[in-house]
């Protein structure tokens, strides 16, 4: 890559550039939005002048819209607030059970271990809308309906497959000696797993489980159909701002921009096992 | 063979070894293998004549949903434009994906403060993110017809014409999942070891040779990853079809889920929507098959090499 | 609450003061005027008590399953009302209205519990009703031991209140001696022309009073407006949603129907005759002359958003998304008239769809007499002049309600035609689709198919053949035809 000319480094500029512009632009758009209200974000043809207000996130934040029809309360913090809980917790779940899981199928060859893999894979493939109804039913006999515990359940569909398969690709990818080598000095199974392995896999893992969370936050419809309103995520709460009287472009942009704040935070705080940690040959240096 | 399990390992060990990977993986697999209690239920309903607006009519018609299927010219049409759709996104996605990463491969701080910014539409539900491409793709208000007709696109319908709704939808579909594949290519190619690629350029081998003969390869098993689960998703796409154009205009968009959404939740013939949705299933469950075939052996192949 | 106010309240209740004369005295006395009709209500509630064991179902409590909605707001707003005068407590799920129905579907589908009550449009009912999910309501309504004796159920307009009842029979006429009330009429949309005055007076434009009339006022609107105005608003996109406003209103002026009912009850397609397709022409014509550029993804909210921010001149569609453009921070507000339409010229008058918000029973509910209780307070009398004079609950359903002085007022004062508008159309107001247990499916190919002929992609007689050749397929299959 030294040997890069001043016309390749122009051509490489001006590529990335339109990249950031293309993925950028909708976003900043979006965040320009979030300080209007449909009074100027409604023009003719749009416009970039603007007198910003804060009325959006006030409203939001404090739980208080302000229409000509009075004072609405909405839940958006509340629902915010579901959605770090039900993401969180489902992670988590899922990384105590995908990890070992993973661990498993990359380092023993076991019978059966393929059609396990495949079959814990294969929940992806449900669609989410062919499960809906009897779910549901099953979830109301068991008690289970509108409770965290069995939204946190069905998440796992979302999260455990993807955890699963990208920690998978890690632990094979660090070679057995090292643990071996371990292992030879006398110490045990567990010891090794989780003073060799964990530690060596830890950026895989860190990314892995990001970009499940991002897929969990991303869904509402399970609890959609199988919680009642206290329990909706943040997905929910944004299309309250459609309503009969109008739609508040204002509004659903503020929310947009507050429930990007806390997976943009995370990702930045692990900018580095991020970028670096879905290497699966990270460790071989 | 593995290395792993030609190792020898210590004495003790043995007994547990084989009860071990077993202890290890069924809990997830036990947690998950309830979802199949309702997946089986489900395929039940799809034997059956089920509409809950005629429960007195409920009854076992065996494969008639499936049947009518075939002379019915809809789901030939639903079964095309869905295979499409996933083609278009993963194909485009896949070739945008591998090119940015391609760019933003030198670790440096601004590449990897970009890498994380790109993340952003990922991170905006599909079908908020849908909502706010209507509102900036409406003729009046929307900033990108606006920026279409200063560059001479004076009557460019976007979601709303037949012959332009796909294109809008994978656009969509593109800036909301590139990303995706964009991170774990870019993983991918920061984890290749270097010295191929110094003694390559040592040789003067051309910069196309080294991309298709060496770059590639060695990142297939990564590639393999981010296609098989954007495929998944983008063959059961939902969210940005539905909101931004409902399956229209006309039957342009009427893909295996808004189909299946549409026969559940409106028209209540939970028969049908279970068949679709059957159906839908089968297709993923090939393809899978296929892309965790290769990967598995691509994978036994690039630790033969090691 | 300090005693003058209630002295007042009190004598407006004996009848020695009028409404408007307490309204206002309560203002001298510092009160917002929603604040007054909350404690208006709270002196009617006392009458209320009176005459009827309000607090038969002391301690109990009822859980709401609502959508977004000022009809649920204004609700909740007088709720503490109800709670005072029954002892009772009312919990509630409020749902955005883009998942409403989903919400909706999927509760009942798994036969919970959860909810007593919730709100639907009388379209739903014809699913749910056949399927088991909710009450004839007849039972209650009828038992004089469970509803109070000021109820006046006779109150309700006739085609709304019929419009929520059907004997379940496929193609059944509503409101017919056999019908189940599968739900309370709770407010109403009627489709109607509101209108932009300033862009008519300067394109010279009157309020067209006929299909031909209101496709050459689009067009001339279109042209003439400038700053990228279109002529007329109108819903495409693909859902039934795009059939039943507007566009059904005209296509019923003209005496056209969705269905054929026949002698032993079998249905069949009805759109595809010479006059149906006359209309079809006219209203595919006037969409691509004259309407939204991106009109088949429009549904309600883009309508009215184009109509509030100026960018289309009138809309056809519910007279209340009018009325919400005309108030709030819409750059429009206050500019904009309602009108009556008449597509037919040889109509008497306007015969327009209408979209009912209601309030269903629960079969799953497990207290359904308390339930009703709450029910028949919600749809009551008192509830709904709150409503209509204090918030924003248009249309009311109650005949007495758009006679009372203070709400005629109120509209006439920022709604310019809407009271006219409503006294011309609300005689033909009701229901004007068969019902039957198909309807989104029909009504969902029903707007793909205009959609592909505004498009071009079908010619207008050959896409009416082929959707009713399909229409009847589909009808026959569900054992309907």
């Amino acid at each position: 890559m030294e040997h890069t000319s001043l016309l390749e480094r122009i051509l490489r500029g001006a590529a990335l550039t339109l990249v950031v512009i293309f993925f950028m632009f909708p976003i900043a758009w979006i965040f320009m939005m979030s300080f209007q209200t449909n009074e100027t974000i409604l023009r003719i043809p749009p416009q970039l002048i603007f007198e910003p207000t804060l009325a959006n996130y006030t409203a939001l934040i404090t739980g208080k819209l302000v229409t000509a029809a009075g004072t609405l309360d909405i839940a958006f913090m509340r629902n915010l607030w579901n959605s770090v809980f039900l993401s969180v917790t489902s992670v988590a779940v899922s990384l105590l059970l995908g990890v070992p899981a993973a661990y498993a199928f990359a380092r023993h060859k076991f019978r059966g271990s393929e059609d396990i893999a495949f079959t814990l894979l294969s929940f992806r493939f449900a669609p989410a809308l062919l499960v809906l109804l009897p779910l549901t039913l099953y979830f109301q006999k068991l008690g289970l309906a509108n409770t965290y515990i069995g939204l946190i359940w069905v998440y796992q569909l979302i999260c455990l497959p993807l955890i699963l398969w990208i920690v998978r690709g890690y632990f094979e990818d660090i070679p057995a000696d090292i643990e071996y080598a371990y292992r030879i000095g006398g110490h045990s199974w567990f010891a090794t797993f989780r003073k060799i392995a964990l530690p060596l896999a830890g950026p895989g893992i860190a990314a892995a489980g990001l970009l499940a969370f991002i897929f969990a936050w991303n869904n509402f419809v399970f609890a959609l159909v199988l919680a009642s309103a206290d329990k909706q995520p943040v997905t929910v709460g944004a299309l309250a701002f459609i309503t009969s009287s109008g739609i508040q472009y204002g509004q659903i942009s503020a929310a947009i921009v507050l429930s990007i704040t806390p997976t943009l935070a995370l990702a930045l705080y692990a900018q580095r096992y991020l970028v670096e940690g879905l290497s699966l040959g990270a460790v071989k240096g | 063979m593995t290395a792993a399990t030609t190792v020898h390992r210590p004495s003790g060990f043995r007994i547990s070894k084989r009860v071990l990977p077993y202890l290890l993986s069924l809990p997830a697999l036990l947690v998950c293998i309830g979802i199949l209690i309702p997946f089986l239920t489900s395929v039940v309903y799809s034997f059956q004549r089920y509409r809950l607006s005629q429960p007195w009519a409920r009854q076992f018609n065996w494969g008639d949903n499936y049947i009518s299927f075939f002379t019915d010219p809809k789901f030939w049409n639903t079964l095309e434009v869905s295979l499409l759709y996933a083609g278009i996104t993963v194909v485009l996605e896949l070739l945008l994906g591998l090119g940015i990463a391609m760019l933003l491969q030198k670790r440096s701080t601004l590449n990897n403060f970009i890498s994380i910014m790109l993340l952003m539409p990922l991170m905006t539900a599909p079908a908020l993110a849908a909502l706010m491409w209507k509102l900036m793709t409406n003729p009046g208000f929307g900033v990108l017809s606006y920026l279409a007709s200063l560059i001479g696109l004076q009557d460019f319908r976007w979601a709303s014409s037949p012959s332009t709704a796909l294109l809008t939808v994978v656009l969509v579909d593109i800036w909301v999942y590139t990303p995706f594949i964009m991170i774990l290519l870019l993983a991918g190619l920061r984890s290749l070891p270097t010295q191929p690629f110094e003694a390559a350029a040592l040789d003067g081998v051309p910069r196309s040779f080294v991309f298709f003969r060496i770059t590639l390869p060695m990142l297939t098993p990564y590639i393999l990853t981010a296609t098989l689960f954007r495929l998944l998703d983008s063959i059961q796409q939902f969210d940005i079809i539905y909101a931004m154009t409902q399956g229209g205009p006309g039957d342009t968009l009427t893909v295996f889920q808004v189909e299946a959404y549409l026969n559940f939740f409106q028209s209540t013939n939970v028969g049908r929507s279970a068949a679709l949705m059957i159906i839908l299933w089968a297709i993923t469950y090939f393809l899978s098959n296929i892309f965790i075939k290769n990967w598995l052996r691509l994978r036994e192949r690039a630790r033969g090499q090691a | 609450m300090h005693e003058k106010e209630k002295d007042l309240i009190d004598a407006f209740l004996r009848g020695q003061v009028d409404r408007r004369g307490l309204i206002r005295g309560l203002g001298a006395m510092g009160l917002a005027a929603s604040t007054a009709g909350v404690l208006l209500n709270m002196g009617q509630t006392r009458a209320l008590a009176a005459d009827f064991d309000w607090q038969a179902h002391k301690g109990k409590t009822i859980k709401l399953l609502l959508n977004k909605h000022p009809y649920a707001d204004a609700m909740i707003a007088d709720l503490d009302n109800f709670k005072q005068l029954t002892g009772m407590n009312v919990v509630y799920d409020v749902f955005p209205e883009d998942v409403y129905f989903d919400k909706v579907t999927a509760a009942l589908s798994a036969s919970s519990s959860e909810y007593d009550a919730f709100m639907t449009g009388a379209y739903m009912t014809w699913t749910y009703g056949p399927a088991g999910w909710i009450t004839d309501l007849n039972e209650w309504i009828k038992d004089p031991a469970k509803t109070n004796p000021k109820y006046a159920w006779d109150d309700f307009l006739p085609g709304v209140k019929n419009s929520c009842a059907w004997n379940g029979k496929p193609g059944g006429a509503l409101g017919s001696e056999d019908a189940k009330q599968w739900c309370i009429p709770w407010g109403f949309e009627q489709n109607n022309i509101t209108y932009n005055k300033a862009m008519f007076d300067k394109a010279g434009v009157k309020v067209p009073g006929s299909m031909d009339e209101m496709v050459a006022a689009a067009a001339k609107l279109t042209k003439d407006v400038g700053g990228g105005v279109y002529g007329i608003g109108v819903r495409g996109s693909r859902s039934w949603a795009t059939i039943h406003p507007g566009f059904l209103s005209a296509y019923a002026n003209f005496d056209q129907k969705d269905l054929n009912v026949s002698a032993d009850g079998k249905l069949s397609a009805a759109m595809n005759t010479a006059e149906s397709k006359a209309f079809h022409k006219q209203w595919v014509q006037m969409i691509q002359e004259s309407g939204p550029k991106d009109w088949s993804t429009y549904t309600w909210y883009q309508v009215g958003t184009d109509l509030g921010a100026g960018a289309s001149a009138m809309i056809f569609d519910a007279d209340i998304l009018g009325y919400f453009m005309n108030g709030g921070t819409n750059k429009m507000a206050g500019q904009l008239a309602f009108a009556g339409f008449k597509a037919n010229p040889a109509a008497k008058a306007p015969t327009p769809n209408i979209w009912i918000w209601s309030l269903s029973m629960s079969n799953f509910s497990k207290d359904k007499d308390a339930t009703w209780y709450f029910m028949q307070w919600a749809s009551g009398l008192d509830h709904c002049l709150f409503g209509a004079t204090k918030m924003d609950f248009v249309n009311p359903v109650r005949q007495s309600v758009w006679k009372d002085e203070v709400f005629r007022e109120k509209l006439n004062k920022s709604y310019p035609g809407y009271v006219e508008m409503f006294d011309a159309s609300a005689p033909g107001a009701s229901i004007k689709f068969t019902a039957q247990p198909l309807f989104f499916d029909l009504t969902t190919e029903w707007a793909a198919t205009l959609q592909k002929m505004v498009a071009k992609e079908v010619p207008i007689d050959e896409g009416l053949d082929k959707l009713a050749e399909s229409i009847n397929g589909q009808l026959k299959e569900a054992g309907l035809g």
